[in-house]
């Protein structure tokens, strides 16, 4: 019964046990605080790279022959799209001809004077097939999404013909309409474009003889239109163009670069469908041969997951979550200590009532929990308040921060930087779970060294303590 | 607890003869100590403290223990009372030898059969005075045993601190209580559990004569009412005449003993 009494008395009594509860408090709430965050950032950037990628990637590589066949994967685009699409789990699929270029805006001379833009002049054209697109990617959602920068009433006027002519379009210079392009909203306020802008477009083909590059000209493209997906780096370095237009002007007629699909059940299906796939078209020529046969393992990137394309992007964030799981668990460690200088600071000062209650009729392991309770009571609180004052601080961040950047006048989170337009939280019951034992077994354990000291006190010494 | 008979062994310098002669009945005996030998390593030397004593102590018996500072008296309280380990010698308490049981069941005979006094009181600074009384009743039981005995622990604690005049004092803590009244409570502490065996280092060493007399006085009425065997150590040689016994220690043996009246 003492145990109990006098350990919850001693922490009433004595102020300065309650330091050992704050450092867990603040370590703990902390903790959560941050893998909601980071958890958070995490699932929105999976949420976002995978809307814009697809679920899965096939790029076959042309250039290099198929081994067994020794000839050249096949660039028939319906036959491949035909034999992806015939899988039950394959919902649609779209070819792509993805290829280099250059942005010349009308006021090239920006190039100089504009520090930001230099890195938005090289982008990635973008062929594609409308309807196509829309069942394989999240084109249709970034198109409909409400415009956050520049000029409002930048989207396509026809959602169904993307590329159709804005209304109010006439050509300038001559009667013939110039190509239409789709581009991100931000690399458009950036060069001053909107809907009916016209810019040129440049890029270099290679020789298919000779390998060598091939000065293919500059064309003149017309914006009809702007998009906005979740994905900064991706809108800044984007131009959707018709498919065949931009193959005619590479001088590839119909063809395509790579082959986006996307899974009616991700998650599920995408290990099977993979392995399915890799056998059918490798077996068809579409790519190079299938895992069983020797030289497969030179190609394994025809055939990706939206997770293998991103994926050192994706490592990132979660080797960050990691790395300030590493750093935190640092801060449990210092709060450990806390609990152990505190208990230590305590048996010093109480060595006379140890003393005592062995006198009385106390055992070692009797005095042994007195100790660890009061180290396990500190815990216990501060772990109570700490997940409490983490998980309403993960749900109310956004009003924390606009209080912050109010208070300190400075934007604490910049919107633009991570294109998000609030910060992500996700608490996990099973991260609070772990940072909550784990917190609590920090205490026990620092706890344990100074309430052994106490319970192995030779009383005779205890009592001549004065 | 094996509930010993007087064996009626002679003790050092005391007989039951003598106790009779005075016309009291000699008790059974508590405490047995034979042939205590104390030293402390300190480096490469060995500092004896101990070499050799004998002592009983008996129910009803009020023994004296006195010496110069350094003489060992206390070593040896605290080896009568459990505390310490004798390097040799035995020790048994109620007929237990102390040192061949287990921890727990030391610490067991501790609280149900030893009562401590100590010269600074030694009360717990975050406790009142009624939970520092009950604090041995704390240690005996469990939670849930002494939820179960509760109440009957504190009407007895409430008996004893109103017997010592304390009635007014009950939720005060030792830093509002006088010397006085922290010893009193002190001892009220020791009887809560009825023990047979009442030890008390110097109990008014640290308190001015006139209530040093009231805390003795008390100490010696309960004694007597309760038939305890009471241990007194003290420096104090009209305290010393009031004691049934006295031992006198010097460089770690009892030189001499002497049967003292029957006070009162």
């Amino acid at each position: 019964m003492y145990r109990y009494f006098l350990s919850a008395r001693y922490i009433i009594m004595r102020p300065i046990n309650w330091i050992g509860t704050l450092s867990i408090f603040v370590a703990v709430s902390a903790l959560i605080l941050i893998l909601a965050i980071m958890t958070g950032f995490l699932e929105e950037s999976r949420k976002h790279l995978r809307g814009h990628l697809s679920d899965l990637v096939v790029t076959p590589t042309f250039d290099i022959p198929i081994h067994s066949l020794r000839a050249y994967p096949s660039r028939d685009t319906q036959g491949i799209l035909a034999e992806i699409e015939k899988h039950p789990g394959v919902v649609g699929a779209a070819a792509q001809l993805v290829y280099p270029g250059m942005l010349v805006p009308p006021h090239s001379e920006r190039i100089m004077t504009n520090p930001n833009a230099m890195g938005m002049v090289m982008v990635n054209f973008l062929g594609v097939d409308i309807p196509a697109e829309y069942g394989a990617t999240s084109l249709l959602e970034d198109l409909k999404k409400e415009v956050m920068v520049g000029p409002f009433d930048q989207r396509p006027d026809d959602l169904d013909d993307p590329f159709a002519y804005p209304e109010d379009y006439y050509p300038v210079e001559d009667a013939r309409p110039r190509d239409p392009i789709l581009m991100g909203e931000k690399l458009a306020a950036i060069w001053g474009m909107r809907k009916g802008s016209e810019l040129e477009l440049a890029t270099a083909t290679l020789d298919p003889e000779t390998g060598a590059f091939l000065q293919a000209g500059n064309r003149r493209v017309v914006v009809v239109g702007t998009f906005r997906s979740s994905f900064n780096e991706m809108d800044l370095s984007r131009i959707y163009l018709p498919r065949e237009v931009l193959a005619d002007w590479l001088g590839r007629p119909g063809q395509y670069s790579q082959v986006v699909v996307k899974l009616q059940n991700y998650e599920r299906d995408n290990k099977s469908i993979i392995s399915d796939l890799r056998v059918d078209l490798s077996s068809a020529g579409y790519i190079h041969p299938d895992p069983e046969k020797p030289g497969f393992a030179e190609f394994p990137w025809e055939l990706q997951t939206w997770e293998n394309s991103r994926g050192s992007m994706l490592a990132a964030i979660e080797n960050e979550r990691a790395l300030l799981g590493i750093m935190l668990g640092l801060v449990l460690l210092v709060a450990g200590f806390g609990v152990f200088a505190i208990l230590s600071m305590m048996v010093s000062e109480k060595r006379r009532d140890i003393g005592i209650l062995t006198a009385l009729g106390a055992t070692p392991r009797g005095i042994l929990t007195l100790f660890l309770a009061i180290g396990g009571i500190e815990a216990l609180v501060g772990m109570a308040l700490g997940v409490l004052a983490g998980v309403t601080a993960a749900h109310n961040i956004n009003g924390i921060e606009a209080w912050l950047s109010n208070a300190f006048g400075y934007q604490i989170f910049d919107r633009d930087i991570y294109y998000f337009d609030h910060i992500p939280t996700v608490v996990e019951l099973s991260g609070i779970v772990a940072i909550a034992s784990a917190s609590v077994l920090t205490a026990l354990i620092a706890a344990a060294v100074p309430s052994l000291r106490a319970a192995y006190l030779n009383p005779v010494d205890a009592l001549r303590y004065e | 607890m094996n509930d010993l008979t007087d064996n009626m062994a002679v003790e050092p310098g005391a007989s039951p003869e003598a106790a009779q002669h005075q016309g009291r009945q000699p008790g059974r005996l508590l405490i047995e100590a034979k042939g205590i030998r104390r030293s402390y390593k300190i480096g490469d030397r060995t500092l004896d403290i101990l070499h050799g004593v004998d002592l009983n102590l008996r129910q009803g018996e009020r023994l004296c223990l006195m010496g110069a500072s350094g003489s060992g008296k206390t070593t040896l309280l605290n080896i009568l009372g459990l505390l310490d380990k004798p390097t040799k010698g035995q020790v048994s308490v109620q007929g237990l030898d102390g040192w061949s049981l287990s921890t727990a069941k030391r610490a067991e005979l501790r609280n149900n059969h030893i009562g401590y006094v100590f010269q600074f009181y030694h009360l717990f600074a975050e406790l009142n005075a009624l939970e520092n009384t009950l604090l041995p009743a704390m240690l005996k039981h469990g939670f849930w045993a002494y939820q179960a005995r509760k109440k009957q622990y504190k009407e007895r604690a409430l008996e004893l601190l109103h017997r010592f005049g304390l009635e007014g004092r009950l939720k005060h803590r030792p830093g509002k209580l006088s010397g006085g009244e922290q010893q009193r409570v002190a001892i009220a502490r020791a009887l809560l559990l009825d023990p047979p065996i009442l030890i008390a280092d110097e109990p008014t060493g640290n308190l001015d004569r006139a209530t040093g007399e009231t805390v003795l006085q008390l100490l010696f009425q309960e004694q007597e009412q309760r038939n305890l065997g009471l241990l007194l150590v003290t420096h104090d040689e009209s305290l010393a005449s009031r004691c049934d016994r006295v031992l006198h220690m010097e460089d770690g043996i009892i030189q001499s003993a002497s049967d003292q009246p029957t006070p009162g």
